[in-house]
């Protein structure tokens, strides 16, 4: 649907993307992660035919964008929701593009329903909200109904309820069956959503899985609590473990809980607690990353 | 094409400069007209003579088409709109084709609307001061018919110096400047160094020779407009091969 394929670019000394290959799975929604900078809008503008690659390059639903026939009516992109003329109207910015692709006015109105901007339409964008201008986005996107939908960071300047509403409209359009790619620099923010993600770092490739499978692979520390915490601490150090005191009896070791239970049970230890802590989604997140941005 | 062409005449119709452009033709070229009427007093302004040269007041309109040219580019650069329109037509080449397609026929509405207040201004006032109108005569229409087709061609030029330029800042500066010191400076350096007779081939002296006026140095007619079209297809094929090239980002 969408294949990414041994992708680079560099931009005067700063290697955007390196050698960064992937693909999305039609009637998936996938999460495209990375933290600032990482080549998240170079990788997708690459994708869409507006940055020229260096090396590699990408197919969107077989082919590569520039070569798709009646590109809005296949695939709605929005990269930016301020890439829109300060002076003219909401409604007027989307029938410039309704015409360019041929589609009539009357769609104009229904993509302005959609998002919720009718009221606002004939303002100029000058005066909209940053989450305006995102819903404005997503109607550009929207227009030609396509199947195919590659958003960056659409979540971007959204209040809370902003983002649920976006959250919502996502997953109804992808109970459509359509084809989307999110990114973000916020895992928390897209993992209700999406069914898997793509992980970059420094324009090269981290993790390409689902959601599930993150969160599985990562190094999670187990919690155990005993009213000796002591002395199993003692003992679970002179195994090699990493042991942090969490306080009230409650230990946090870097080994897996079966490996515990086995050493707490030889030594006629009592266990009131023993759990994989759940390593929280940010957490992974800045495990996979390296916890840095790259600028 | 067509869609593509009627999306950038909708471009130009829905912001408020649209409205600006118009006014200023029909104030300035008003005034242009009163102007060369009224200090005409000691002549006959009931020749044929006096009332082509009224035609030619209509060419403030050509400014403003160079500016529209200009304009139509670089404003998508400027606000970042060149995103969903390279977006929903991937081929550059045809965009730049549909805003030039877009920006001849504004030109060419720009010049009509500054002839018809040239006409507005004129008939009345000559009817009044009892001198012979010739709006019948070819040589009127001709110049007319030439103003047109100047004002096309500056707006071409003005699309080619935006495709080629992209910053907007940077075009029309550098555009006004080249038109009002640049060439008058070439200009002065092909004299010294004996070749007066290149200073016609420049840009905006073959422009200039193009509104069909006439002038000392000027090539004529029929050359003038080649080479402004020679101009026009240079700094286009340069123009599109950047825009082509460039990363939108
Ligand atoms: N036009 C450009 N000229 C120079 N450098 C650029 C350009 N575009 C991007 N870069 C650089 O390329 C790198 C990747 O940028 P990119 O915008 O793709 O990151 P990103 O993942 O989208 O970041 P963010 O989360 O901040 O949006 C950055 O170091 C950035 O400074
Ligand atoms: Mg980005």
């Amino acid at each position: 649907m969408i294949e990414v394929a041994n992708l680079s670019k560099r931009f005067g000394k700063t290697q955007a993307v390196r050698d960064l290959s992937f693909s999305v799975e039609p009637g998936t929604v996938t999460g495209f992660l990375g933290p600032n900078g990482a080549g998240k809008s170079t990788t997708l503008r690459s994708v869409l035919g507006l940055v020229h690659p260096d090396a590699g390059g990408a197919t969107v639903l077989g082919v590569p964008y520039r070569e798709l026939d009646r590109p809005v009516h296949r695939v709605g992109a929005v990269l930016e929701a301020s890439e829109v003329h300060p002076g003219r109207s909401g409604r007027n910015h989307l029938r410039v593009l309704a015409a360019a692709a041929g589609l009539p006015r009357s769609r104009v109105e229904e993509v302005l329903a959609l998002v919720e901007l009718s009221a606002a339409a004939k303002r100029r964008v000058k005066g909209y909200s940053l989450g305006m201008r995102q819903r404005l986005g997503l109607a550009t996107a929207l227009l030609g109904d396509p199947e195919v939908l590659v958003l960056d960071e659409p979540a971007n300047g959204l209040d809370p309820a902003g983002v649920r509403w976006l959250r919502d409209l996502l997953r109804s359009l992808a109970a459509e069956d359509r084809t989307i790619l999110v990114s973000s620099h916020v895992l928390a923010e897209v993992a209700q959503t999406v069914d898997r993600v793509v992980i970059i770092h420094r324009g090269t490739l981290v993790q390409q899985a689902s959601i599930a499978e993150v969160l599985a692979g990562a190094q999670g520390a187990t919690r155990v609590r005993s009213p000796e915490a002591s002395r199993l601490r003692g003992l679970l150090t002179a195994a090699g473990a990493t042991v942090t005191d969490v306080g009230k009896g409650t230990l946090a070791v870097d080994r897996a809980p079966e490996k515990i239970g086995e050493i707490a049970a030889a030594n006629g230890i009592v266990l009131h607690e023993l759990t994989i802590e759940r390593a929280t989604l940010e957490e992974v997140f800045l495990e996979l990353t390296g916890g840095e941005t790259t600028q | 094409m067509s869609a593509l062409v009627r999306s950038e005449l909708l471009k130009i119709r829905t912001i408020r400069s649209w409205w600006a452009y118009l006014i200023v033709i029909v104030v300035f070229t008003g005034l242009a007209v009163a102007a060369q009427i009224g200090s005409a007093d000691g002549i006959d302004r009931g020749t044929v003579d006096f009332q082509s040269d009224l035609v030619e007041t209509a060419g403030i309109a050509l400014l403003l088409a160079i500016i529209l040219g200009i304009t139509i580019v670089t404003t998508e650069f400027r606000f970042g709109t060149v995103t969903p329109t390279f977006l929903a037509t991937p081929s550059r080449q045809l965009v730049i084709g549909a805003k030039a397609i877009a920006g001849v026929v504004v030109a060419a509405g720009f010049a009509l609307l500054s002839l018809v207040v040239v006409a507005a201004v004129a008939l009345p006032w000559l009817t009044i001061v009892d001198a012979e109108t010739h709006l019948a005569d070819s040589e009127i229409w001709t110049r007319a018919a030439q103003q047109i087709l100047s004002s096309v061609l500056w707006a071409l030029m003005g699309v080619a110096i935006g495709a080629v330029v992209q910053s907007q800042v940077a075009a029309l500066v550098g555009t006004l400047v080249w038109i009002f010191l640049g060439e008058t400076l070439l200009i002065g350096i092909f004299g010294l160094v004996d070749v007066d007779g290149a200073a016609a081939y420049l840009p905006f002296q073959a422009l200039d020779a193009a509104d069909g006026s006439g002038g000392g140095d000027l090539l004529s007619y029929g050359p003038g407009v080649a080479v402004s079209l020679v101009w026009v297809a240079l700094l286009g094929i340069v123009g599109a091969a950047r825009t082509h090239r460039r990363d939108v980002t």
